[in-house]
Order: structure tokens, then sequence, then C-alpha cells
């Protein structure tokens, strides 16, 4: 049942003073099968719509001026704002009729067509064809139902012989699916009054192969496949084809930190069945990862004279903004090559936003977090110490008096990437505008990774019942740096300005976070991704911990059972010993009694001794 | 004594953990600032070399705890027993060894250390001492020491077995028993008396022949293994010894090859760093570097 059900809840209507008071609107074409009284922009009626800075920097590869666009379907306004700003001629195809009049009017230099795709001009073709929301929300509740296969075919026939399609489509087998955890989610959104999991459509592809067996069969040809992650609304990384499956790539250890990083960005705070970093690492290892990527982008072109298509190995960008890199290996050599710069210097809760990430040139190497993670699920304390003492050594050497400077401040053990010639920093995001002490910055670090092990439910060699701060001090330990309670706290509101800044915490947002850092015990489930497997894991921690405090207890009141009645007798026998004649004439006795046996029984040993001999003797 | 009266429970979860002043070395090696009484330690400390689950055996368990074993094969077993808080921090004697290197003008070692093996208050042994003899001196060239067990030390005729053999008769002390009478340098004068000598034999294999082999002395296992009462045979008892280690069985060994096992065993290249070992034992933290 809907949760905005009409019975339940009051809706607030249409506003017809406001419909009739608004100016007409001349940029604004209804194709018939509009939606009225609807959006797509309202989360509780659908997803969430597709930015992202990799998909604006690929689609202004095809833009420009004097080039015809269509975006279909509904797109952040960003997205289409940055195709018109090009110069390009921009249509934009919105189902819903209150989002097309919005669009219109907010962006006059853009033609909004309102309605169904199936409404679009046949005969209308364009140089770009964008439908980076995929194919999902083009058809209206209104009229023709055209199936998945069909609309991608519709979307072909729109673009020119010499255009290009940039198609974003979502997988079923993708990580996003896999991990969902909503009861009742076809019944909670009002836009699939067609399930959007339909599992037995055999027209609909289902892989890449299929994409492009479809679009090729629609007479185009797909230059350009990326598995995209990690969500088909807010693609933050893309991984070109050159790179996809590779395993052996140079590439690759970059390649798993940052869709680490961005699947933690994308699923934070969102309920899932299991942490979807541990389903990607496992593909990531299997080079499988464009079997379970949210989607593919694939940008095909037409037959004619369409302009050449770049190819990428790794995309790297932000879910909101401009900023995007690009990760690429040449003859071992890999660089990092920044492809569209921020839009303004951003400073936030004392942190500056890097415009210009590194990567270290070398490409043998393995990133710290993973051979610690590794170390600590084999047992290996030696390595675990040696990599620890590595990185601790390498943070103390970048310090100046006592200070650390730069990203290095900040960066996690997921940030530094061991090569022969030592540590070296990935790509991260922030530094601080004044140095941080490195004893801050070396807790923080390996903070996050107790807090990861314990969060995460991963296997490490430390008693079990173990909090953040328990986990800290020992690793520290092992670099022979001992920790308190206060260091950590430090640490921790280090880490807090880090997502402040990264995610912009309100206030309030922050003061429970901190709270949260703070408590990270045996029963914390997750602190960023809230998995139901983790919280079984953490359940079961907490279980173990509550059983063991049980027989703890049964036993300390043993104890103190025995050691109570053992200091009565022994606090008696002082005082009778100290106190009275008849206690000091016992004393004396019992020393007798003592010398008495112990004589005898010399006495008896011998003799049997004595006759033992006689007896061989005789023999 | 009192030492040796039952207490009211069976032999307890802790207390194990001072035997031969084990926790007393931690507490030196941690630099904790009285060592010769230190905190409780959070959990079970391995008090000898075993082939279980690094748990004497019946040694009653309060369920959930901790165990701090010597070594990583001694953690996996322990895992395959059932038991999951394990932790491996490495033997008290490796500790010992770490903090009291070999001093360089030592003089040179002479002579064989023999540990008959021995039971202990609640198992006794039964076998024959002069046979056991006799292959000592057959085998051993130079001086024999015999190092026996406090209870066997402390019977005369025991003794008198082996004076008469011509060997001399030590003893490194009691180990404790329910917190009180613990020899606190037990493994110190061990330490000592195992760096006196060129050997270290025993018949069967325990503690102080790893101990020996660590602190690079030639080892040898042989002779009548002795029959201990009520032995427990859940983990194959003596003659998988022989099976899984016959590195150290004969009466020449291959001293690189046992010393490495020796470190194996006693976990001397997993120790932890004072500030970590502190934290794992859940003593309190040091806060200086």
């Amino acid at each position: 049942m809907s949760e905005r059900c009409a019975a339940l809840l009051r809706d607030q209507g249409t506003d017809y003073a406001a419909a009739l008071s608004a100016p007409p609107v001349t940029n604004l074409r209804r194709l018939g099968g509009e939606m009225f009284a609807w959006t797509d922009g309202d989360p509780r009626r659908s997803s969430a719509l597709p930015r992202g800075a990799v998909l604006r920097h690929l689609l202004g590869r095809y833009a420009g001026p004097g080039r015809s666009v269509l975006v279909a379907g509904p797109h952040a306004d960003e997205v289409v704002v940055a195709l018109a700003d090009s110069g390009a001629s921009v249509s934009w195809l919105l189902r819903s009729l209150l989002d097309a009049e919005d669009a219109a009017r907010n962006h006059p230099q853009i033609t909004v067509l309102s309605g169904a795709v199936s409404k679009l001009d046949p005969t209308e073709k364009y140089d770009l064809v964008v439908a980076a929301d995929g194919v999902d929300r083009l058809n209206s509740a209104e009229g023709e139902q055209l199936s998945a296969a069909e609309l991608i075919d519709r979307l072909a026939e729109a673009v020119r012989p010499e255009g290009v399609l940039v198609l974003v489509h979502d997988n079923r087998l993708g990580v996003h699916h896999t991990v969902r955890l909503e009861p009742g989610a076809r019944e909670r959104l009002d836009s699939e009054w067609y399930p959007a999991e339909d599992e037995n459509d055999p027209q609909r592809p289902a892989s890449p192969e299929q994409l492009a067996a479809r679009l090729t069969t629609a007479g185009l040809s797909v230059d350009a496949s990326y598995a995209a992650f990690p969500d088909p609304a807010a693609l933050t990384v893309l991984i070109g084809d050159g790179l996809q499956g590779k395993v052996s790539s140079p590439l690759r250890p970059r390649l798993g930190t940052a869709l680490s990083q961005a699947l933690a960005a994308a699923f934070r705070d969102r309920p899932v069945l299991c942490d979807p970093r541990r389903l990607v690492k496992r593909a990531l290892l299997a080079g499988a990862e464009t079997t379970v990527a949210p989607a593919w982008l694939v940008i095909a072109r037409g037959p004619g004279d369409a302009p050449a298509v770049d190819r990428h190995e790794l995309l790297v960008g932000d879910a909101r903004g401009t900023f995007a890199y690009e990760v690429s290996s040449t003859a071992g050599e890999v660089r990092t090559t920044v492809v569209e710069p921020l839009a303004e210097p951003i400073e936030r809760s004392g942190l500056r936003r890097i415009s210009e990430p590194t990567a270290p040139g070398a490409d043998d190497g393995y990133v710290l977090e993973e051979r610690l993670l590794h170390l600590a699920a084999t047992n290996d304390l030696r390595g675990m110490r040696l990599e620890l003492a590595q990185f601790d050594t390498w943070l103390r050497a970048l310090a100046l008096d006592g200070l650390l400077s730069g990203p290095a401040a900040l960066a996690g053990v997921a940030d530094v990437f061991v090569t022969e010639r030592g540590p070296a920093l990935l790509p991260t995001r922030w530094e601080p505008v004044e140095p941080v002490p490195v004893e801050t910055a070396a807790v923080r670090a390996v903070w996050q990774l107790a807090v990861q092990l314990i969060t995460s439910g991963q296997p490490h060699p430390w008693p079990i019942a173990s909090n953040a701060v328990d986990l800290t001090a020992i690793m520290l330990g092992m670099v022979g740096q001992g920790v308190g309670a206060e260091q950590v706290r430090e640490a921790v509101e280090l880490h807090l300005r880090l997502e402040t800044a990264d995610l912009e915490l309100s206030l309030s947002e922050q003061h429970d976070r901190r709270l949260q850092l703070l408590a990270v015990t045996p029963g914390t489930a997750a602190v960023d991704v809230p998995g139901f497997r983790e919280l079984t894991e953490a359940l079961w921690r907490q279980r173990y911990e509550a059983s063991h405090l049980l027989a703890m207890m049964e036993w300390t009141e043993q104890m103190i059972k025995s050691r109570d009645l053992a200091v009565s007798k022994m606090d008696w026998e002082v005082q009778f010993y100290k106190k009275t004649w008849a206690g000091r004439f016992l004393w004396v006795a019992r020393s007798g009694y003592r010398v008495i046996v112990r004589d005898s029984r010399k006495f008896v040993r011998g003799r049997r001794a004595r006759r033992a001999e006689q007896t061989n003797a005789v023999r | 004594m009192a030492a040796h009266q039952q207490p009211v429970t069976d032999e307890g979860m802790h207390h194990a953990n001072y035997h031969y002043g084990h926790a007393h070395l931690l507490a030196r090696y941690c630099a904790l600032p009285d060592p010769l009484h230190p905190p409780r330690l959070q959990g079970y400390l391995q008090h000898g070399w075993n082939m279980g689950d690094g748990l004497a055996p019946g040694t009653p368990f309060v369920e959930g705890s901790r165990i701090f074993a010597w070594s990583e094969e001694t953690r996996r077993r322990s895992w395959s027993q059932g038991r999951r808080d394990v932790v491996v921090v490495g033997a008290p004697f490796a500790y010992l060894v770490e903090m009291e290197p070999e001093p360089a003008g030592a003089p040179e070692p002479e002579g064989t250390i023999f540990y008959p093996f021995h039971g202990w208050e609640g198992q006794q042994i039964s076998g024959d001492h002069q046979k056991l003899i006799d292959e000592v001196k057959a085998v051993e060239q130079g001086p024999v020491t015999a190092c026996l067990y406090w209870n066997e030390y402390r019977m005369k005729s025991v003794r008198k077995i082996y004076e008469k053999a011509g060997f001399r008769v030590i003893c490194h002390g009691y180990r404790g028993f329910w917190w009180r009478e613990h020899n606190r340098d037990f493994l110190i004068g061990q330490l000592a008396e195992l760096r006196r000598h060129r050997r270290v034999v025993s018949n069967r294999l325990c503690s102080a022949v790893w101990y020996g082999a660590l602190t690079s002395r030639d080892v040898a296992v042989y002779g009548d293994p002795m029959v201990l009462d009520n032995a427990d045979p859940t983990f194959g008892g003596e003659p998988r010894l022989r099976r899984q280690w016959p590195e150290l069985y004969g009466h020449e060994t291959d001293a690189a090859a046992t010393h490495a096992l020796a470190r194996l065993q006693l976990g001397a290249d997993e120790l932890a760093h004072p500030d970590e070992l502190r934290a794992l034992l859940g003593w309190p933290a040091s806060t200086e570097r």
C-alpha cells in the first residue's frame, strides 16, 4: 500500500491560485501522455535523479555550439544546464507536466518536451541523445507502455547518423539490487505501477553484450562501455572496457580504493542486506566488476561521421560538483590527470579540498588497507607489525616538528599504496589548512582501521570483545606507541572534521556523529553503511560478550566465597596464635607433630630401603 | 602447607597465570610499576607448552574468556576445539630471553642438564628412574645436572638416586599454587641453568626442552618416557609427541632445526611490544613512547 495513500495522508492538493498566476512558458511542448499531479523529483515517489561529475565530463565531449541534444527522462538540473551552457540546443523530455513546467520556467534556454517517449516525433533526430536515467522513467502512466528493449530502440532511433547516444542501463544483477533491504519497495514507490525488477522480461538487455547487440540491431555501434559505480543515479567511478576484468592491471589497487570510497558514500545510512564493499571486493578479485556493476554506461555512435569517442580506463569524480580525474597507465607508469577541475576552491571545517590529486608513479605495489586486512585475517602478527611500523615511520618522516601538513595528515590506511620504494599516497580529497600533530594523524588512521575491523565483522587476531579504543591501543602498541582515551578522542575529532567537510554535516549531525564514533564497541554494527549481515555479526559479538559476563559473574562469586573463607580461616588462625597461651601451645605442638611425622616417615622409608637391600643381597 | 590444600573451587581460572612467575615476568616486560604484584590478566595465560588447546587438561574454563596462547599453531588448534577468543602473545620464557640476552663474556657452557619427566600435584608418574639414569650416563659426556620437579626434589629417596649417579641435583623451585608461594624467579633461575649447560635432555618432550632449544642449546629427547597416572589421551598422548616433532627425538638432533621449531612453538617471533601486550592483557596503558 502506498505510503502516500490519500485515505491516510493529507495531500497538499493542487495550488490552483499559483497555477493560474504563473506566467505562461513558451519553451514547453506537450507531446501527449504527460503525467498530471506527478513529479519525478520527489524521492517518495521515484528514485534519485542522475548526476555526477564524470557524467558531465563525458557528455561535454559530445555537446557544444550548433549541436542538438535530447535529454531523455528526469536528470539533475546541473547535468542539463551544463549541456545548454556548452552552446548546444537542448531538448529535455519529461513525463511529468509539473517537472516540465518547472524546467521550462527555470531554464528558458532549453526546450522542454512533456509526455511519454512514445510520443516523440520520429522524424526529429539529435546529435546527442542522453539517457543517463536509463529507460525506466520514459514511459508515462498514460497510454502505450513500451518494453525496456523497445525504449532502447526508440532512443537509438532519435540519434542522427553522425550522432551519439549516451545511455546508462541499470544492471538487475548489480550490487545495489543484490544488497537492497527494502521490504515492500514495490508497494512503496508510486512510480512502480509495473515492477522495475521484472526478472522475466527476456528482451531486456541483461549484460553489456546484450545491450551492445540491441543497439547494434537498432543501427548504432557501441564505442565505449563503462561499468558504472556505485549507484545508477550517482555515477562517481567509471571503469572503462580497457580495465574491466583485467585483474593484473596496475590500476587495480587504485580501483579498489576508489570503489570502496564511492560505495561508502553512496550507501551511507542506507539500510542494506550486507555491506556492498565486500561483494564488490570479491568481484574485483575475480575480475567480475562488470557483472556486479550497478549500471553500464555505453556510448554508441550512428553509422555516419560521428565525433571520435574517448576511451578512459578509469574515471573518478564527485557525485555533486564538477571535479573529475582520470587514472591511466602507460608503460608501467600510472598517471592521474584532472579532466574537470574544481569549480572554485573549497574550504570547510578547517580542511581544504584537494584540486590536484596525485598517485604514485610505480605500478607495482599494494594498498595498505588490503594488506592489513589480509594479515589480520590470517593472524600474521609479525607481518602486521612490520606494515604498521613502516606506515608509522613514513608518516613521522613527513612531519615537521611533530606537525603534519598536506593530504598525508588525513590519510587512512586505504589511502596508502606501498611500493618497493615505500609507502605513497593515493588520490585523496581533503587536506588540513593548518598542520595537525602527527600523533593525532597516526591514531586516526589506526582507529579508523579498528572501527572497520569491528563494524564490518572482519576477522582479526585480537580479543573478540574489543572496542575501537582497545584495538587502536593494541595496533599502536605494535609500533611502540602507547595510547589512551584522550588521544583517541583527538583523533575522532580530526575524523569528524573530515566527515563534516566531505558530507557537509550540520552542527547537530556532528554532535550525533561524535557520540556514535566515540562509542564503537563490540555491539556496534556499522558506522556508515547499515548492513543486516553486519548487524547479525554485531549481535553475535554482543551475545558472546553477554554470556561471558554471566559466566564471569558466576565465577567471581565462587572466587569471592573461596577467598572469604581462606581469609577468614587465616584471620582466625592469626588471632588465635597471637593472643592465647593455648594458641601458642598449639603452635608449638603442631610444629612438634610435623617434626615427628616427617622423621617417622623418614624412618619408615629407611627401614624399607634396608630391607630391600637385604633382600637383593640374599638373591 | 596451605598451598597444597584443595581450594573451595577446583584449580581456578586465573591463579595459573602466576605459575613460574609468568605474570610477574610479563609485568616486568611491560614496565609496570610493581612487577612483583602484577594486576590480574584478563584471560587465561597458557602456562606450559602443550599439544592441546593451550589450557591445562581439566582447567575449569569461564566461558567466553580470552586465552593467551603461546603460538599461532596452538591458537589454530584451540580454535578447532571450539575456543574462539584465543590471542597469540608468545611464551613468557621467550620474553625473558628477549629481556636477558646471553652476555658476551659468559663462561663456556658445559655438560648436560637433564629434566626427568615429572608429574604434578594431581598426577604422579611411574617408571624406572634408574634405567633412565643409566641411559643418560651412557649417552651424555661431561657433568650432568638433574633438575627435578619440586615434589620429587623433596622426596629424598628420588633425589638420592640421582645423587648416587653422580649427578648434580637441582630444582628450579615451586611454581606456586592458588596465588601463594610462587617462585617469582623460577624462569630466571631456569634460564641461568640452561645457559650453564651445552645440552638439554629429557625423556619426554616438554617446556624445558623447548626452552633449551630457544636458548640455542643442543636438545635431545630419549629414554623411557614413563607413564602418567590417568593420562589424558585426547590429544594423542606421548606417541603423538614423537610422531609430530621427531626432530627433537634421539641422542643427537639438528640444532638449527630444533631452534627454529622452538621459536615457532614458543611464539618467539610473535612477541608483542610492551604497549601492545598491556592492551592485550587488559593492563593499564602507558602513554609514554
